[in-house]
């Protein structure tokens, strides 16, 4: 798989979204990234794993301790992918059809 | 003058639990959120063949012509702005009848594919906005 791919996928899953948007807060241990999931440490591992094959996040000896930390840069590619009025549309389209659904549902009270 | 050939084209889909008829003025009425017209800080809109509209946010001026409205079924005008380097790209809007719904298709076609076009700045003050303090010296001029 190329780069972007490995990027996306690795950002398509709530669960490493929330694993990177926790270290981008700062490094952390592994039993410390795990510790908000209710998901088993494998899980979390195999997770992990994906974020690393996608250049996300790295891991860091220091001492005694192995610490992983988030890297920004993968995502500049996924940044440039998104064309501005592929953003700009999708966001209107999502208003113009909540306005809709919203007022169906008006109507049906 | 260097203008580049390569175009491109985007296709959007959503499904609206109205009939066309009202998807379609909806479209057109700038009250309704959603349109481009609604977000607007100034508009201009003239929906008729040959029409014009003008819209601006945040400083950019958008420009077009209007060259095909066929109510309920179809609207297409033309979209100028900074993006599209001074070049006329094309909106067509559908709207088909699917039971009680109607199902409507944008698609906006012959948008340059230059550098300047692409969405950069935006797509990383998307994650600049997730990740702060993470991205080092981006190139974020907003804010």
């Amino acid at each position: 798989m190329d780069q972007l791919t490995n990027v996306l996928t690795a950002i398509s899953h709530p669960t490493r979204r929330a694993i990177i948007w926790q270290l981008a807060h700062g490094p952390a241990r592994f039993l410390d990234v795990a510790k908000p999931f209710d998901t088993a440490l494998n899980a979390v591992s195999k997770h992990l794993k994906l974020l690393e094959r996608a250049g996300l996040i790295e891991r860091r000896k220091q001492g005694r301790e192995v610490y992983i930390s988030f890297r920004g840069e993968p995502l500049r590619e996924v940044a440039g992918w998104v064309h501005e009025y592929e953003r700009f549309w999708n966001e209107r389209l999502d208003q113009f059809e909540h306005y809709f659904k919203g007022k169906k549902k008006k109507e049906k009270r | 003058m260097e203008n580049s050939k390569k175009t491109l084209e985007f296709k959007f889909e959503r499904t609206i639990p109205a009939p066309p008829g009202e998807v379609f003025d909806a479209w057109l009425n700038p009250k309704i959120p959603g349109n481009p017209w609604n977000a607007a800080e100034k508009f201009i809109l003239d929906p008729k063949v040959d029409g014009l509209f003008y819209w601006t946010l945040k400083g950019t001026s958008h420009y077009g012509r209007f060259t095909e409205i066929e109510r309920p079924d179809r609207i297409q005008h033309t979209w100028m702005s900074p993006k599209t380097l001074g070049q006329e790209s094309i909106v067509t809007l559908t709207f088909k009848k699917q039971g009680e719904d109607t199902l409507m298709t944008l698609v906006h076609s012959d948008l340059p594919d230059h550098e300047l076009a692409r969405g950069h700045e935006k797509g990383w003050n998307y994650f600049l906005d997730i990740f702060p303090g993470q991205f080092g010296n981006g190139s974020r001029k907003e804010k």
